[in-house]
Order: C-alpha cells, then sequence, then structure tokens
C-alpha cells in the first residue's frame, strides 16, 4: 500500500519535474505554434487587411483559389521546382558523397569546402548567382559558350528561371553530402569484401550494399527536401526582386512560388485572410505529401541488415 | 598507384574547384573596376587591383552599425538557444516522466510545419504586444527552443549512462543541481554544436528581419544588403564587395566550428 | 489568447531594450525636439539632395527635428504602414497610388490640418491635386510633377546620317531601325530604342497612340483601340523585328538605371522615352554626352495628338500610423512652400507643382530642362486615373506589358485578359 502510494507519488514528481524541464518548448509550442496555427485557420474564413478587423466570409477565400490563376501558377511552379530539383539534388549529393569517400588524402578539408556554400547568407548566395547566371557577363554562360553549347537567358527567359534555381541549390547540397557521408561510414566494410568475394563488380556492389544501406537516409533527406522545398522563398524571391521592390515573381510569373505567393497576399496586396486561406492549403499538402511517401518507403526503404 | 589514383584525385579536385567557383567569382568581381566588371568575354581575375568597390559598399550602407546589429541578434539567439535546448532535451531523454514521447513526437512534427502557416498569426501576436519592428519577434523563439537543436542534443543525452545521473542523485543533489553540474558539463560539445547552428542560422535569416525591422537603423545585414540591391540594382562591383564582408564572419565561425557543423549534421539524418 | 503573454513580454522587452540600448540603438533626441522620421523612396544623388533640403528646416526650427530616411522600397514602405508601431511620420509615393490606399485607411486626410491653417491649394496643378482626393477628402499633396519625353543620342544620329528627331512614330520606326546594330548572327550591339521602364514607357506609348488607360468614370479601359496600338508599336518595332531571344540578351548586359552605365549614356541605346529627371542625372553620370529631347512621335494619321505626354506626381502623404502626424504637416507645409519646392525640384530636377512656379527662371540653368516644362502645360498631358483598384490594375498591366515584351500574347490579347479581370475587381 505505502510503497504503491509512494511509487505514485514519484510519478508524479517526476510528471512535474519534466514539463518544468520542458517547459520553455511547451510554452512556445502553444504560443509559436498551435495557437497561430488555430487563429490561421480562423482568419482564412474571413476578409482582412490588418487596418480594419476581420468579416466572416465564410469559404469565399477557399472558393477564390479555384478561379486564382495566379494560385494555379504559383502551386505549378513550387511542385515543378519541388518534383525536379529534389531528385535532382539527392542523386548529385549521392554522388558528390560517394566520390569523398574515395580512399585520398586530406579528406577533411574537401569536405569543408564542400560544406562551405550552405553556410554563406543566402542573400549573399543568390546575388552572386544572379551575376553568376547573368546573360551576357555571366562566368555560367561563358563556361557554356566554351564548350559549344547554347547560352540562355537565365533569368529573364521564363524556361530557364527554374532551372536556375534548382543550379543555385544544387550549389548547397552540402549538408545533404554530408550525410550521405556519414552513412556510407556506417556501411560494414566486411559486406563490400563478402560481394567482392561472390565476384561483384562495383555496380552489383552499390546495388546490393551501398544503396539497401543508404536507403532510411535517403527517405529522410528525401522528405526533409521535400518540405523544404514546398516552403521555398528567398532564392526565387530575390531572384525576381527589381530595383525600388515592386511586388515581383519574375518573367512570366515563372519564379513565383507558392510560399512567396502567401508573402504576396499577406504583406503587399493586405490580403491577410486570403492569405490564410492559401497558407492552410500548402500546410495540407505537405502532410499529404508526406505520408504518400512514407506509405510508399516500404517498397524501397531496407531497415537494419 | 598510377591511373586509379590520379583519377580519384581528379574527381575529388573538380568538385572542390565547382564548389569554390562561385566564391573565387564574387571575390574577383569585388576587386574589378567597373571597365572590367562590363567586359565580354569576362576575366578571370581583375586585370588591375581596384579596391574602390569595398568603400562604395561601406558608403552606400552603415555597415559596421548592420555588422554589430546582426551580432547581436545573433548572439541573443545563441544565448537563448544554450538555455532552452539542455533544458528541453534533458526532460525528453532522462526524466523518465509520462508523456514525454507523446511530446516528443509532437515536436518533431512541427518540423514539418511550413512556416508560412504561422506567418500572418505570428506578425498580428507580435504586433498585438508592440513587438514589431524590435529584435524581440527574432530572438524570443530561441528562448523557448528550436526543435531540432533540442533533438539533437537528446540524441547526445540518450547516449548519457543513467547511473551516472543516480549517483549524483544518491548523494542528495536536486535535479536542478544534477542538471547543472553533471549533465551540463558533459554536454559540452553537444552544446557547442547547438551553438555554431543557431548562430549561422540567425546570422544568415532572411525572411524575419525582413517582416519584422522597419527602421532601418536596426537592419541586420541580410536586410541591408537586400535593400542595396534594392536601391542601387545591379551595381556588381559594390554588392560583391558587401557580399564579400557578410560572409566572411560566418567562414571564420565556420572555420572555427566545422568539427561541430559536420558531426551535428551527420546526426540530423541518422536517428 | 495572447493578451495573458503581455507581462512576460514585457519584462523580456524591458531586458532587451536594455541590452539594446546599451548597443547605441536609441532614436529620439536629447535635445527635447519632436523627432519627425520622413522615409522616402527617392536614393543615390537624389536622396543627397533631399538631406539638404531637410537640413536647411532643421536649421530653421526649434520644436521639431526631421530624420530623413532613404528606403527605397514600395514594399517596406507598405508592411511598415501596417503595424501598430509607425516607423515614419511621412512618406512619398506616386498620385496613381493615392486612391487604393486612402480606401484602405492607410492614409491620413489632411482636411483638418488645412481647415485649421487656413491652407490654400488653388495655386497646385489642377490635375495633380485631383489624383490627390479620395471620396471627398486630400490624402496626399504634390511635390513634384513629372512628364515624358523622347531623349536621343546626337552622335548616334549623326552616325547613322539622321539630321533631325523624328515627328511622325513612322520617322521614328525607321530610324530605329537605322540606329540597331547587329552581328552576322543576330546578336545587338546596339539598339534603337528600349524601354527605361517597362510599365511607365508602354502606358505613354498608348496615351502616343490617342489612348486612354482609364474611362471617364476613372475605371479601367485596356482594350481601349489606341492603348492596343500603342503597345503593338512597341512589340512590332523591337521584340517582334530583332528577336526576343536577343533583345533579352542584350538588355540584360545594361547597367544600373543611376549609374554612368545606363545603357543610354553608353550609347548602347539610341533613344528612349524619360522623365526630366534626365537632365540632372545626365549631367552627373555622363557629362559629355550629346543628347537632345523632343516631343513624342506622333502617328502621321493624327496629327492632332501632336505634344502628347504622359504626367505623373511625385506625392507626400502622412500615414495613419504616424507617431507625430501634426508635426509631420508642419514639415510637409515647408516642402510645399515656394522657396523648398524650388530647391527641392531644382536639385532633383523635376517639375514643380505648382503653376505659379512653371516660368521660374532658375530652371533654365538645367540643360533641356524647359522641353518637359513646355510639355506639362501642353493640351494633350495625360495621366492614369488614381482610383481604388489602381494598384491591382497596375500590377495586372505589368504582368500583360511583360507578355507582350516577350511575344507571349498579342497585345491584344494581353490586354482583353486585363479587362476581364478588371471587370471584378471594377464592375
Amino acid at each position: 500500500m505505502r510503497r504503491k502510494a509512494t511509487r505514485a507519488a514519484g510519478s508524479r514528481r517526476r510528471l512535474w519535474l519534466g514539463l518544468a524541464f520542458a517547459s520553455p518548448w511547451l510554452l512556445g509550442f502553444v504560443a509559436l505554434v498551435a495557437g497561430p496555427i488555430l487563429a490561421s485557420g480562423y482568419y482564412s474564413f474571413t476578409d482582412f487587411n490588418l487596418f480594419q478587423s476581420p468579416t466572416n466570409v465564410g469559404f469565399a477565400n477557399y472558393q477564390e483559389l479555384l478561379h486564382d490563376e495566379r494560385f494555379g501558377q504559383a502551386l505549378a511552379n513550387t511542385l515543378i521546382l519541388t518534383v525536379v530539383g529534389v531528385p535532382v539534388s539527392l542523386m548529385l549529393a549521392l554522388l558528390l558523397a560517394l566520390a569523398l569517400n574515395l580512399r585520398v588524402r586530406g579528406m577533411p578539408f574537401y569536405r569543408a569546402v564542400v560544406y562551405l556554400p550552405t553556410i554563406v547568407p543566402i542573400v549573399v548566395t543568390t546575388y552572386v548567382w544572379r551575376w553568376l547566371l547573368n546573360a551576357q557577363y555571366g562566368w555560367i554562360n561563358r563556361l557554356l559558350g566554351l564548350v559549344g553549347l547554347p547560352q540562355p537567358s537565365w533569368l529573364e527567359d521564363p524556361a530557364f528561371t527554374k532551372p536556375a534555381v534548382i543550379l543555385i541549390g544544387l550549389w548547397t547540397v552540402g549538408g545533404t553530402t554530408v550525410i550521405y557521408l556519414a552513412a556510407l561510414k556506417n556501411v560494414p566494410q566486411e559486406t563490400y569484401e563478402a560481394a567482392a568475394m561472390d565476384g561483384a563488380g562495383p555496380w552489383q556492389k552499390f546495388r546490393a550494399v551501398t544503396w539497401p544501406a543508404l536507403s532510411p537516409v535517403t527517405l529522410f533527406q528525401l522528405i526533409v527536401g521535400v518540405i523544404a522545398s514546398l516552403q521555398l522563398f528567398t532564392q526565387p524571391y530575390l531572384l525576381a526582386q527589381n530595383r525600388l521592390n515592386g511586388a515581383a515573381g519574375g518573367p512570366d510569373d515563372s519564379l513565383l512560388t507558392y510560399g512567396m505567393y502567401v508573402f504576396q497576399n499577406a504583406f503587399v496586396f493586405l490580403k491577410m485572410g486570403y492569405a490564410s486561406a492559401l497558407a492552410w492549403v500548402l500546410f495540407l499538402i505537405t502532410m499529404a505529401v508526406s505520408a504518400g511517401l512514407l506509405l510508399t518507403s516500404r517498397r524501397w526503404v531496407h531497415y537494419g541488415n | 598507384m598510377g591511373i586509379k589514383t590520379t583519377a580519384r584525385y581528379a574527381t575529388v579536385w573538380a568538385i572542390v574547384l565547382g564548389m569554390a567557383f562561385p566564391f573565387l567569382i564574387m571575390l574577383s568581381t569585388a576587386l574589378k573596376g567597373p571597365n572590367e566588371i562590363f567586359a565580354a568575354p569576362p576575366k578571370l581575375l581583375p586585370h588591375e587591383w581596384n579596391f574602390a568597390s569595398f568603400g562604395d559598399a561601406l558608403n552606400a550602407m552603415p555597415f559596421w552599425r548592420y555588422l554589430g546589429n546582426t551580432l547581436l541578434v545573433s548572439g541573443l539567439c545563441v544565448v537563448g538557444s544554450l538555455i532552452s535546448c539542455p533544458l528541453v532535451a534533458y526532460s525528453l531523454s532522462k526524466l523518465h516522466w509520462p508523456g514525454r514521447n507523446v511530446v516528443l513526437v509532437l515536436m518533431l512534427s512541427t518540423m514539418m510545419l511550413p512556416p508560412q502557416v504561422t506567418l500572418v498569426p505570428l506578425y498580428l501576436l507580435w504586433d498585438k504586444l508592440g513587438l514589431v519592428g524590435t529584435y524581440l519577434p527574432l530572438v524570443i523563439p530561441s528562448f523557448l527552443g528550436t526543435p531540432f537543436l533540442i533533438f539533437m542534443l537528446r540524441q547526445f543525452l540518450m547516449g548519457v549512462p543513467d547511473e551516472l545521473l543516480d549517483a549524483a542523485r544518491l548523494d542528495g543533489a536536486s535535479e536542478l543541481r544534477v542538471y547543472a553540474s553533471v549533465v551540463l558539463p558533459l554536454a559540452r560539445p553537444a552544446l557547442a554544436t547547438v551553438a555554431v547552428f543557431q548562430f549561422v542560422w540567425s546570422w544568415t535569416d532572411f525572411l524575419n528581419p525582413l517582416i519584422y525591422l522597419n527602421d532601418s537603423s536596426q537592419y541586420t545585414l541580410s536586410i541591408g544588403l537586400y535593400n542595396f540591391f534594392s536601391e542601387h540594382g545591379v551595381d556588381w562591383g559594390p554588392l560583391m564587395a558587401a557580399s564579400v564582408m557578410f560572409t566572411l564572419p560566418a567562414l571564420v565561425i565556420f572555420l572555427l566550428g566545422q568539427r561541430h557543423f559536420v558531426e551535428g549534421i551527420a546526426t540530423r539524418g541518422l536517428k | 489568447m495572447y493578451r495573458r503573454l503581455r507581462p512576460i513580454a514585457a519584462v523580456a522587452a524591458a531586458v532587451l531594450t536594455a541590452a539594446v540600448a546599451a548597443c547605441g540603438g536609441g532614436g529620439d533626441t536629447a535635445s527635447g525636439k519632436t523627432e519627425v522620421v520622413f522615409s522616402y523612396l527617392w536614393s543615390g544623388q537624389e536622396a543627397a539632395a533631399l538631406e539638404k533640403v531637410i537640413a536647411d528646416f532643421n536649421a530653421s526650427q526649434d520644436k521639431i527635428v526631421v530624420k530623413g530616411v532613404s528606403s527605397p522600397d514600395f514594399q517596406k514602405q507598405l508592411t511598415s504602414m501596417s503595424s501598430a508601431n509607425g516607423s515614419f511620420d511621412i512618406s512619398d509615393n506616386f498620385g496613381s497610388g493615392v486612391g487604393a490606399w486612402a480606401s484602405k485607411g492607410i492614409l491620413t486626410p489632411l482636411d483638418d490640418f488645412m481647415k485649421t491653417d487656413g491652407y490654400d491649394t488653388a495655386d497646385f496643378v489642377p490635375s495633380a491635386m485631383n489624383q490627390m482626393k479620395y471620396d471627398g477628402k486630400t490624402y496626399s499633396m504634390p511635390i513634384a510633377l513629372h512628364t515624358q519625353l523622347l531623349m536621343y543620342n546626337k552622335k548616334l544620329f549623326a552616325e547613322a546620317g539622321i539630321d533631325k528627331a523624328p515627328v511622325t512614330v513612322e520617322e521614328w520606326a525607321a530610324d530605329i531601325d537605322k540606329l540597331t546594330k547587329r552581328g552576322a548572327d543576330g546578336t545587338i550591339t546596339q539598339l534603337g530604342y528600349a524601354n527605361a521602364e517597362i510599365n511607365t514607357s508602354l502606358t505613354t506609348l498608348g496615351f502616343m497612340f490617342g489612348g486612354s488607360w482609364d474611362d471617364a468614370q476613372g475605371k479601367p479601359s485596356p482594350a481601349d483601340p489606341g492603348v492596343v496600338a500603342g503597345t503593338k508599336f512597341y512589340a512590332d518595332t523591337i521584340p517582334g523585328k530583332y528577336g526576343v531571344d536577343k533583345v533579352r540578351k542584350f538588355t540584360s548586359g545594361f547597367g544600373e538605371y543611376q549609374s554612368a552605365q545606363n545603357p543610354f549614356y553608353t550609347g548602347k541605346v539610341a533613344t528612349m522615352i524619360d522623365g526630366e529627371w534626365q537632365s540632372v542625372f545626365i549631367k552627373k553620370f555622363a557629362p559629355n554626352l550629346e543628347w537632345g529631347v523632343a516631343p513624342l512621335p506622333y502617328p502621321a494619321a493624327k496629327p492632332e495628338l501632336a505634344g502628347t505626354t504622359q504626367v505623373t506626381t511625385s506625392t507626400l502623404f502622412i500615414p495613419k500610423n504616424a507617431k507625430h502626424p501634426k508635426e509631420a504637416w508642419t514639415f510637409m507645409k515647408y516642402l510645399l512652400d515656394k522657396k523648398s519646392m524650388l530647391d527641392f525640384t531644382l536639385a532633383l530636377g523635376n517639375l514643380p507643382a505648382r503653376t505659379s512656379m512653371v516660368d521660374d527662371p532658375g530652371y533654365a540653368e538645367l540643360p533641356n530642362f524647359s522641353a518637359w516644362l513646355a510639355a506639362m502645360k501642353g493640351s494633350n498631358a495625360k495621366s492614369l486615373a488614381s482610383g481604388p483598384t489602381a494598384a491591382q490594375y497596375a500590377a495586372d498591366l505589368g504582368t500583360a506589358f511583360d507578355d507582350i515584351a516577350q511575344l507571349r500574347k498579342s497585345p491584344a490579347d494581353a490586354l482583353a485578359g486585363v479587362a476581364d479581370k478588371a471587370k471584378k475587381y471594377a464592375p
């Protein structure tokens, strides 16, 4: 009896202690995450512009989405950037990791150089690439010209603005590369040796040993990458930026991402209600896509060995 | 030795050069005069070294003030994270209370939340509190813990044997004391990782200062540079010069804390 | 829900304000004067000129001190006006935007100030004053006007064997072709005409072809045949003739507008349509440029359109969240005063917004400036309406102009699309 009571008291004490130590984040969660999510849901059913108080408009904002051409364009741009950009950058990261995993001296140096672009302020990154991608004086076109390839107007031609964004993303692939590198180090050397005894070539070794070992990390990277790509804002925003900062979406709105469109509605057009509705749709899309990826992952992710 | 080794080094050096190339162009453009910048075809290195762009950039914006502002914000955020994150991580790893796993899952799932969802309500919240136009909306969140950093610390603390803590508890130490005198010193390397990550995030942040800072005397370097572009457009020389000066501090932090970055990033992928 | 957070925020605020103040982020003056923050969109040498006017005001004052902040950012300007804490007390924008902001409640109406002071607005250019009003109240004041004319590079004209500026658009088109130089593969090395800023240039072209961008009620009329013809002129004469890709590539290499690398100054572009400030810009950035200015060409079949120009207005306004609206009004009055308006417009090379100043001898010192002054007085001086939907309309026109310039859509289709959209927000 008494023992039970002390244990109950002990567990209550542990509960309070635990909550007390976790309280900063719990407070943050309530005030900066859960509260705002609910508030955003409420605002999405209203019409207001910061200066005048919200008026209830029912589903009008969501109905407007269906007729809004720029919403369609922003969603399509974002999906294209995600569907193309994320797999391409994962592939590049994997290739870089495999290359850096070769037996060469000075490994920490190479790794540092590859990781370095990810710590450059994103404003700097984007402006440097705007200059590199300049159609007339930029180095990308100069290099393309040297090998006899066509030299597009990257940032003026709507067909090339999205490749430009993806290209910038590839420069900052170092974080993903480092994660792959760490995973590669964890693949037991004996497995490779066993495969080599069976007469496996490099490709078979990759298929049978490396890839299965990397698949859980790949799933994680894929989800993180897709989520980040769906909220893409800064690079396209700064690539489309013009003098005096009028609201811009790049040539033919080809750089207008979903994140930019939410921002424009909220802070340029002052349509806070509509912006909230847009944000909620993005929220639902993000959850659906992540859930979808987790479901399909059963077919290609190998856990344990 | 021979061909295979040569090929290996060639591959690795090709990667290194590719990654370093934009840095090289940034620096060389900053050192070119206007006539050389607009030369077709462009030259790799400046024919004549011209430091005027740096002076122009320093004149066109209060660079040192922005640098101070950015250091202040980043510094406060680092302090915030170092206070809040280990507390929460300790709670989620070593205080075996019912419900801690629920909190952990909840926390990890907020990492999936697009920031756009909370953009409008958070702005209104800070506005109602009268804090738009101050640094508080940029700083306070770090005092309430950042999920990724908490998670990283939790993974680290999970590896600390319970016996170590129990020994201290048996000596009659309070939980706060155990935390302060046993856990924190043990977690020092992981805390260093937290600090460098938080620093670089705050240093490079763009969207939050863009929304919350109104007065140009408060701008961080990100917004200063952004403003420089909106004012001077494609004035490439000074723009690249300012970019070089803005990147250097992050570069120094990176070189000092390189190990922490790479380890921190690697744990993120290997749950 | 948020109210409960207030004490915590207050404590944190106190701590941090101390930290921030220690780092020298303070703002109010020690002398007990009220600080009025004047955030303006002007930048570079224009900002420097403006700072002189501000310094004169501060020297004349013992109650108010004005702090000028150059913030050339339309988005930031609006965001700053939408928080409870205003970051500036007075700012500037363009006349066509007054209605849009006034209808949203962003601007402080000036009528009460004017009534108290018995302020007389009769001397201000009437068409500009009309733009300042919304729903019977005055929300802004005009500080300067602008007109658009045809500027040309005399040296390039001589090289191409052209001895005078074009009078009709047909002559202009022929000149443009003579002034455009291309390599064997079509790569452009010199262009006969380029837009200084696409929206202003194309709306001006619409006026030049006898079009009107708004109907008599001030509602958008983007399908008007004249404006379609004007935008079509650009599409046919430049990208249609020399290739979208080639033009795009050539223009991507343009240097900064407000610098010696401006393509008109460097001789990359032979003619452009631009405003009177170029008189001061060229003096500073390209003093050796041989340039001329001429009335905008008109279609040969419509001689009654001779002397057409687009008039735009620079305005001053006080936002709703200004901390010191009364003091801001005092400063505004000072800027609108004849003497400071002359200083200001002379320094920036802008046209005055007061009718009594149009013939001021002071403007004679600016090269070619009189042509723009004259254009302002002509009967074919047109402007855009400043209705509540002007911002949305301008944004839609911007998209349509891009489509037209890139030949993605025919001018008629692109502008019909704008008309469809406009029906929704301005029925």
